[in-house]
């Protein structure tokens, strides 16, 4: 028997993949774990390898195509086999009438009248769901029930070809359209009606190069989207002194210097503090699961970063059981491997709270949606040195100053929490020898 | 310009073409002496003489077979089947030798006759001299299959159908023989294959022959009055059938309905609407198309039943007006 190649599922979550290229032709011979094709997941690029060794056959699926994982891709072909042995070409399975408990259902035809009862049955209309009108179900009953569902076997909406056309004209969801032809078909003149209702900014005249939502981009547009919906987000922003955070971090960069290492930024000297924070505060290395709170023994933050195709957030593993000078050295890493789309399904699963720093480029402070399932994110602005009053008797000096936004999901994080995180932040960050208590 | 009846416009080509053309001639059962079963050819024996007006035995299939020999050696025959319903008795004349003779004969040859056959119901004849079989003709290719509706049409279309080098079957209609309009008296043809728009409309397209014509330009009349514009096609010729004129029709209005007398199953209006929603026009239909044909049942004898079997105005009527307002 050939050997069916199935698109592989990486992630728990993970329903389709994207076909970057395939490495390999049909009548390609291939060996075991040989790399046949790339794929993109919504997370990242990964390289599939062959499960068997043989000739690859029948390819279903071309480069760009969404497929769905644990799909047939194509097959190989063992030694003697011929694209004879292969099985025959899917046929669309037929369609199934929709399952019935037949219990209730007992219960429920004997409410009904047996014309009605036939009907149900060859319908497939569980009887315990229609209103009956009378004492008994009746036939009227099922037709009126049947009238107000669209099951998934009969096409969704029902138009003439004419309200087709001028729906696709105009750019409107038949969906949108309410149909005042019979049985709700939607007739070309509700379509037009429903037109006039809609901005002419919807207009599809107006020039513009559309860009497909795939991959990456339409990952990150739908867990924004549930993210902001979802979440009720409050935000908390405090300013902290990076006067002895620039200290340290020019005495890190001695040592570093001396082991011929990068140079150690910001960003992992944030890490560290925030990780050490977020031991202190569970609530925030947390998720929300509707019915209940994860509160996850790692931290593992996440720090937002650009790649080619988009955000990626790849994440630092037990964060809080490293030193500086190794996060700078992982982030370093991570960095370069995301710049070149090489990232790793691991180097970017398991976050427990993200860091997003747009300071480099001089944003003051801003505010940041949650990445889900986690619970807060730090949004990290740019140091400003600027005058400060530093003590009791009001003197005032010059001071690095940074600003950090909290978004918390205040579903899990009360406000108060919230701001003992961000206090231990800047505790952390003003008395990084606090670290060490 | 005069006006004339259904009957006597035929009549007339038939009678200047023969004056015009000695190669022309007719022949039927008692065209002659009797002057017809319709008293179409009244007064042609005594015009033309013996020679070209035949009388012939009661065999169809003679009357083709000799229209077909005759037209191979030359001539321009006109032969009367006295009833459409007997056109059947020929239908191996007509269909395997005058349809197929040009093509088999690499176009050496070709065979200009017109077999001509009053049908249609309404005269009380009973199922055997009431049908009309204008859709079985259809499914021959090599025939030209002619309807007219109006004294006008008839007169052209037989002065071009007799001219025309291949074979062509004049389907009349007997209850259209006593209607009145306006015909010239001078030479002047109709092409064949050119459909008519009868009357202009932009809510609903109704395509019609002969009888139904009349009928549906009855009923767009009073419909007008209630704000329904209804555009009437005649399709005139129905092999070769003029599409375009139909699906530039139902492009603008988005519903068809064709009507016949002919029984629905098997009728030419499901030809009329493969033709459509398998053109461009199927993106403008709006409405379900339908048809309104006759009953699939023998023409009865009583004259009650017999209207019944075919459409009527009341029919065209509520048929159009479901349409219309959305409601199929």
């Amino acid at each position: 028997m050939p050997v069916p190649f199935i698109m592989p599922k990486f992630d728990m979550d993970q329903e389709q993949a994207t076909i970057i290229s395939w490495e390999k032709r049909d009548g390609d011979f291939i060996k075991f774990e040989e790399t046949v094709l790339t794929v993109e997941t919504d997370k990242v690029a990964i390289e599939v390898p062959s499960p068997a060794t043989g000739t690859l056959a029948r390819i279903a699926y071309k480069d760009g195509d969404v497929v769905p994982v644990t799909t047939i891709i194509a097959y190989i072909l063992k030694d003697g086999e011929t694209l004879a042995d292969l099985p025959k070409a899917d046929s669309t399975p037929p369609l199934s009438k929709p399952e019935v408990d037949p219990v209730s259902q007992t219960l429920a035809a004997a409410q009904a009248t047996p014309v009605a009862a036939r009907m149900a049955k060859e319908e497939g209309v569980d009887l315990t769901k229609v209103a009956s009108s009378g004492d008994k179900i009746t036939r009227k009953d099922v037709e009126l029930y049947l009238a107000n569902q669209t099951p998934a076997s009969r096409v969704a909406v029902a138009a003439t070809p004419a309200a087709r056309r001028v729906a696709r004209e105009k750019g409107i969801d038949l969906e949108s359209v309410a149909g005042s032809g019979p049985r709700g078909r939607v007739q070309s003149a509700d379509v037009s009606k429903t037109a006039k209702h809609i901005p002419a900014s919807v207009s599809h005249e107006r020039e513009a190069e559309v860009i497909p939502l795939t991959g990456i981009r339409r990952t990150i547009a739908e867990r924004m989207q549930q993210s902001f919906q979802q979440s009720p987000h409050i935000a908390l922003t405090v300013d902290v002194d990076m006067t002895e955070a620039e200290d340290v971090r020019k005495r890190f960069n001695a040592q570093a210097e001396k082991l011929a290492q990068p140079r150690v930024t910001v960003t992992a000297l944030i890490i560290k503090v925030v990780a050490w924070a977020l031991v202190h505060n569970p609530y925030l290395n947390a998720s929300f699961n509707g019915d209940s709170i994860s509160l996850w023994k790692d931290v593992n933050i996440g720090v937002a970063a650009a790649a080619p195709q988009g955000l990626v957030v790849p994440v630092l593993k037990g964060a809080d059981k490293l030193g500086v000078g190794e996060i700078n050295l992982r982030l370093v890493e991570l960095a370069e491997r995301a710049r070149e789309n090489k990232l790793k399904l691991e180097d970017v699963q398991g976050g427990t709270f993200t860091i997003s720093n747009l300071g480099m480029f001089g944003i003051r402070q801003f505010r940041a949606i949650i990445n889900p399932p986690e619970s807060a994110i730090l949004a990290v602005g740019s140091a400003v040195r600027k005058p400060v009053v530093i003590d009791e008797q009001d003197h005032v000096e010059v001071r690095p100053i940074l600003s950090l936004t909290l978004s918390a999901d205040h579903r899990v994080i009360d406000g108060i929490v919230a701001a003992r995180f961000l206090s231990d932040l800047v505790t952390g960050l003003e008395s990084p020898s606090m670290l060490l208590y | 310009m005069p006006e004339m009846t259904y009957l006597e416009a035929i009549r007339q080509a038939l009678w200047q073409e023969m004056k015009r053309d000695e190669r022309v001639f007719l022949l039927g059962e008692d065209i002659g002496v009797y002057g017809g079963a319709f008293g179409l050819t009244h007064g042609m024996l005594d015009e033309f003489g013996p020679e070209r007006v035949r009388e012939t035995p009661i065999s169809e299939a003679t009357i083709v077979a000799t229209a077909v020999g005759a037209s191979l050696l030359g001539m321009r025959p006109v032969a009367e089947i006295m009833f459409m319903d007997f056109v059947l008795l020929a239908l191996d004349q007509i269909a395997n030798q005058a349809a197929k003779m040009r093509f088999m004969f690499g176009g050496r040859t070709s065979v200009p006759i017109v077999v001509r056959m009053p049908g249609g119901s309404g005269t009380g004849a009973a199922s055997q001299h009431s049908q009309s079989l204008e859709s079985i003709l259809m499914h021959f290719p090599g025939l030209k299959v002619v309807n007219p509706s109006t004294p006008y049409d008839a007169k052209g279309l037989m002065l071009a159908a007799i001219r025309d080098p291949n074979p062509v079957c004049f389907v009349e209609h007997k209850v259209l023989y006593k209607t009145k309009g306006e015909v010239p008296e001078d030479d002047y043809t109709i092409p064949i294959g050119v459909a008519e728009v009868k009357r202009a409309g932009r809510d609903i397209t109704v395509v019609a022959n002969n009888i139904m014509v009349m009928k549906t330009l009855h009923i767009a009349e009073r419909l007008a009055q209630d704000g329904i514009e209804v555009e009437v096609i005649d399709p005139r010729t129905l092999l070769p059938l003029d599409t375009e004129t139909i699906i530039n029709s139902v492009t603008k209005t988005g519903r068809l309905l064709v009507v016949h007398e002919a029984c629905q199953t098997g009728g030419w209006a499901g030809e009329v609407i493969a033709s459509v929603v398998g053109s461009p026009a199927f993106d403008y239909l709006d409405t379900p198309v339908r048809r309104l044909g006759g009953r699939d049942i023998p023409i009865p004898y009583n004259r009650g039943l017999e209207k019944f079997a075919i459409p009527q105005d009341a029919d065209i009527e509520a048929e159009i007006r479901m349409m219309v307002s959305g409601k199929v």
